[in-house]
């Protein structure tokens, strides 16, 4: 990956309104070279009209949108070197798979300097179509359609590749196996691509980077596992994933002596409901934002980092419901009038007491 | 569709480094622009610009014409002759004497009264009215059997609803004729079963009966359209609710049928309003609609008082379809028939009274229609070959005789389907290629997209007879162009009228088509680096092809049989065609009359036959 570059797709300020909505608002983005980069969101929070804007499809209303540092503004979408896999694979239903692959190379020369017959075969190799040349669009199974439309996007050997929901059309097994394979390829051939879904498991599985959109803007820019642990916002810490989200008022800020299990951190006693919890603030929080008792702190809890029976922070709550998912339950409790979620392999029943280490919660909020 | 689902398992996530393709970094296809992307891209620019060009050319010019004809007399700028018509009573019944000065209780008690005056006007609108419901009563029943019965040829017969807009309707008059006439096959019916004869020629019954044939069909086809789009499961969800099938009709179907049967009516109407070739053959003077008067006028060359006559009558056609389309864009409901009703076998399942009752119905309207639609064809037929001794060839020997001895000054039967032939492929050439760039400019986001898709369909409006006295006064007679005068041949004005008659009809078949192409494929195309045009080219024609030869086919037909705009243009010249050798024929002796209309019928469906043929597999007809 080159970081040292301008960015291969950046949106600067970028606002589209239709009519009286707005699509997307003030969005700012950078997209490094080569990058695996996923928009993620509730739907209608702006993910496909940000790919639209990216393709050419949508002008922003205002804004700017630059590839490798030079604007696009008023290039058509023929001219911006990018390749786009839609949700329902648009393949055109009156070309065989071959004349598909081959549409785009009737624009530009093979990459490489080849035919344009043996780029075609090149890229059905690729897709693991090989031999499908000559078949209608239409005879082939959602898995197959969907791996001819990589190939017709990547035959002309764009700069960019626009994923929108590619596998949202598919059953859970297909997409699973479709996901590794797409990222298999991103990384073959180093291509930058901005991939758009609604499924937050699916951003974390393949993605460099993943940019959580809520409502027309990005709630937070960040790798899988960063999103996933350290969630800048409550919306995303509630979107990806399954949360715990509590909040409270801090009664008292203390260090950790050497002793403590909680050695070298500042742990911060926060008051919910009846109950004291202890919330570690992090070795290298910032002391400009240092927390003080008397601060309204919002911070979660991971289901899989509760712990049964355990002494740091006990709740005791009671059981409500579980779910069987195979490898784990989800457990439903009820503390206090509160939904909490436990992640548990031997599933408690009745009551229960909970409770996880002040390194466990991850604040998302503070307000003084 | 998909015959093989396999080939997801193989393979997927499997290794690729042995496959390793040169891709990012790769040149780019950033290339400068040659001449041949540029016109690439200025393509649809410049079909749309050579478009508007030319119906302004063909079209509003000569519109234009009439109306300025209309209010420039003797040189001088005036609303008299307009005036004078709104007040003679002769045009406008009772209300012209309200519109004269005349006090409004005098008028209502004119209006009141027994002996009170329609005018043509007046009379029109009545006669509409009459046709109108005329044709819903015969059209809906159609509706019923074609959307919810299941029976061989039930397809066929849905495809056939489209024949009568296509059918030359002077050749539907003479069939008319051929039917009720005094020796038409009617009273020959009515006498083998011992019944007394029926005068029904020059009535307006039998006008009502031609409008009907024409224009229940249109209702049928479009209410057939809105009941099978109605998802059964809403009905279904009545049912379980506690709604009797009645109530269900009533409540869940019955709502979402009225905005089409309402869209049939007010077509029926508009058409039946401005009706004129059924009424020239089937009412003679006696019977005439405002159009006809617009023909008389013009031939005895009042050409102010017809413009203003024909402005009048489109006025008010415009202002109905107007009311209609505001009515229609409040009270569209969009339902996406996901799953239709389904169809009751024909044949009953059981004697039940439940399942016999409707069938009955059926078997009844069957008969009407029968008598409706086929009798007029099949009474041209027969009496094509029936002469004073019975079967003979003596009809078409006179059109042969007439060929070979008749004088230059009489209409000559090859003459005529030469120019029909001539005309009708001229003007696909011009109506193709501008409906398919119009059906593309309708079919687009932009601004100012309805302004364009109302300039471009005005014409479906404007009746024949405006366009043809249009075309007559402004290209034919010649117009001054930078002091040079620039007149059009008869010939290419008539290819001009049906042109601009066809293209709509273009439009209306190819726009569909391109609306519900997945914008996602052209988007595609765009990304994979087709400029717009070619995506076009490319994408968008190919799919809709059998909607374009449908197009086409529709232009032909309306071609070879518009008699409107034919009849003023071709007037004195010896341009005329078939429609019009059938009505010069048609004043003397019906038989010839007849055996021209077999001749125009037998060219019409070869033509059609052809252009399926030739626009491969499945044409939608």
């Amino acid at each position: 990956m080159n970081r040292t570059g301008p960015p291969a797709v950046e949106l600067d300020g970028v606002t589209r309104h239709y009519g009286e909505t707005t699509a997307v608002e003030d969005l700012s983005l950078a997209v490094r070279e080569g990058e695996f980069f996923t928009l993620v969101g509730p739907s209608g929070c702006g993910k496909t009209t940000t790919l639209r804007l990216i393709a050419g499809f949508e002008d922003p209303t205002q804004g700017e949108v630059r590839f490798g540092g030079t604007s696009v503004t008023g290039v058509p979408p023929e001219d911006r070197d990018v390749g786009v896999v839609f949700q329902n694979y648009a393949l055109f239903p009156h070309m065989t798979v071959g004349e598909n692959i081959a549409y785009g190379l009737s624009f530009t020369d093979p990459p490489g300097g080849g035919s344009a017959e043996a780029r075609v075969q090149e890229l059905l190799e690729l897709v693991d179509l090989g031999g499908m040349a000559d078949r209608d669009p239409d005879t082939l199974s959602g898995g197959q359609q969907q791996r001819v439309a990589m190939a017709r996007a990547l035959a002309p050997g764009p700069d960019v590749l626009l994923l929108d929901e590619p596998m949202s059309a598919l059953d859970a097994k297909l997409r699973e196996r479709l996901r590794v394979q797409v990222r298999e390829i991103q990384q073959e051939l180093g291509i930058t691509t901005i991939y758009v879904t609604h499924d937050q498991e699916e951003a974390l599985a393949v993605s460099d980077r993943v940019a959580v959109m809520r409502d027309g803007t990005p709630e937070q820019v960040a790798p899988p596992r960063t999103i996933y642990r350290e969630p800048a916002t409550e919306f995303v810490a509630t979107f990806v994933g399954d949360n715990n989200v509590l909040s409270g008022a801090v009664t008292a800020v203390r260090s950790t002596d050497a002793a403590d299990a909680d050695s070298g951190q500042t742990i911060a006693d926060v008051t919910v409901d009846s109950a004291t919890l202890s919330v570690a603030l992090g070795a290298d929080s910032d002391p400009t934002s240092a927390v003080s008792p008397g601060d309204r702190l919002t911070f979660c809890v991971r289901p899989e980092r509760l712990a049964v029976d355990a002494d740091r922070n006990p709740l005791t709550a009671t059981v409500t419901s579980a779910e069987f998912l195979g490898e784990t339950t989800r457990v439903h409790l009820d503390w206090e009038g509160r939904e909490l979620l436990l992640r548990a392999e031997d599933p408690p029943t009745d009551t229960v007491a909970v409770g996880f280490a002040p390194t466990d919660a991850h604040i998302v909020d503070r307000r003084s | 569709m998909a015959r093989d689902h396999d080939g997801d398992a193989k393979g997927a996530g499997s290794d690729h480094s042995e496959k390793a393709t040169e891709t990012a970094g790769s040149p780019s296809r950033k290339r400068g622009r040659t001449v041949r992307d540029t016109i690439e891209r200025r393509a649809i620019v410049g079909l749309a610009v050579a478009t508007i060009a030319l119906l302004l050319g063909i079209f509003y010019y000569p519109v234009a014409t009439v109306f300025i004809d209309s209010v420039l007399v003797d040189g001088r700028w005036t609303g008299r002759v307009f005036i004078s018509i709104l007040q003679d009573q002769f045009y406008f019944g009772e209300p012209a004497r309200f519109l004269a000065g005349e006090p409004i209780a005098s008028v209502i008690e004119g209006v009141l009264s027994p002996d009170r005056r329609l005018g043509v006007i007046g009379f029109t609108a009545y006669q509409a009215a009459l046709s109108t419901v005329a044709s819903v009563a015969l059209g809906l029943p159609a509706a019923y059997l074609l959307a919810r019965y299941e029976f061989p040829g039930r397809r066929t017969l849905r495809s056939l609803t489209i024949l009568p807009f296509v059918l030359p309707s002077i050749m539907v008059g003479v069939g008319f004729v051929a039917t009720f006439g005094q020796n038409g096959t009617l009273n020959a019916v009515l006498g083998a079963l011992g019944l007394g004869e029926v005068k029904l020629l020059f009535t307006l019954e039998a006008v009502v009966i031609a409008h009907a044939f024409y224009n229940a069909p249109l209702v049928a086809r479009v209410t057939t359209a809105a009941w099978e789009s109605v998802d059964a499961s809403a009905v279904e969800t009545a049912r379980s609710l506690g709604a009797s099938p009645f109530r269900a009709f009533r409540d869940v179907v019955a709502p979402q049928l009225y905005p089409s049967v309402l869209m049939g009516a007010a077509l029926t109407f508009v058409f039946t309003f401005s009706t004129f070739p059924i009424v020239l053959a089937l009412g003679g003077f006696r019977l005439a609609t405002v159009e006809v008067f617009v023909y008389r006028l013009i031939r005895d060359l009042e050409y102010a008082e017809a413009a203003a006559l024909a402005l009048i009558e489109l006025g008010i056609s415009l202002g109905l379809l107007y009311a209609y389309l505001r009515y229609e864009a409040k009270h569209t409901v969009r339902s996406r028939g996901i799953r239709p009703l389904p169809r009751r076998p024909l044949r009953p399942p059981s004697l039940s009274v439940r399942e016999l009752l409707p069938r009955m119905g059926l078997a009844v309207y069957a008969l009407v229609a029968l008598a409706v639609f086929i009798a007029p064809i099949a009474s041209m037929l027969v009496a094509s070959f029936s002469g004073p001794e019975g079967l003979t060839l003596a009809n078409y020997q006179f059109l042969i005789d007439r060929q070979t001895t008749g004088a230059s000054f009489q209409v000559q039967p090859w003459d005529a389907v030469r120019n029909s032939l001539l005309f009708g492929v001229a003007s696909l050439a011009v109506a193709l290629p501008m409906g398919v760039v119009v059906a593309v400019l309708t079919t687009r986001d932009y601004r100012g997209r309805k302004l364009v898709d109302a300039v471009a369909m005005a014409p479906l409006a404007v009746s024949g007879i405006v366009v043809g006295l249009g075309l007559l006064r402004g290209l034919v007679f010649g117009v001054e162009v930078g002091g040079s005068r620039f007149a059009v041949g008869g010939g290419l004005a008539i290819v001009a009228a049906h042109a601009v008659a066809g293209y709509p009809f273009v439009v209306r078949t190819v726009a569909p088509g391109l609306e519900s192409i997945d914008h996602t494929l052209v988007e595609s195309a765009r990304a994979l680096g087709a400029p717009r045009a070619r995506a076009l080219l490319d994408i968008e024609l190919p799919l809709v092809w059998p909607a374009v030869i449908a197009g086409a086919a529709f232009a032909f037909a309306i071609s070879i049989g518009e008699f409107s705009a034919t009849i003023v243009l071709a007037s004195g010249t010896n341009q005329f065609t078939m429609p019009i050798a059938i009505e010069r024929f048609i004043g003397r002796r019906l038989g010839p009359a007849t055996a021209m209309g077999v001749v125009l019928l037998v060219v019409t469906s070869a033509s059609f036959l052809l252009i399926d043929r030739l626009g491969g597999d499945d044409v939608g007809f």
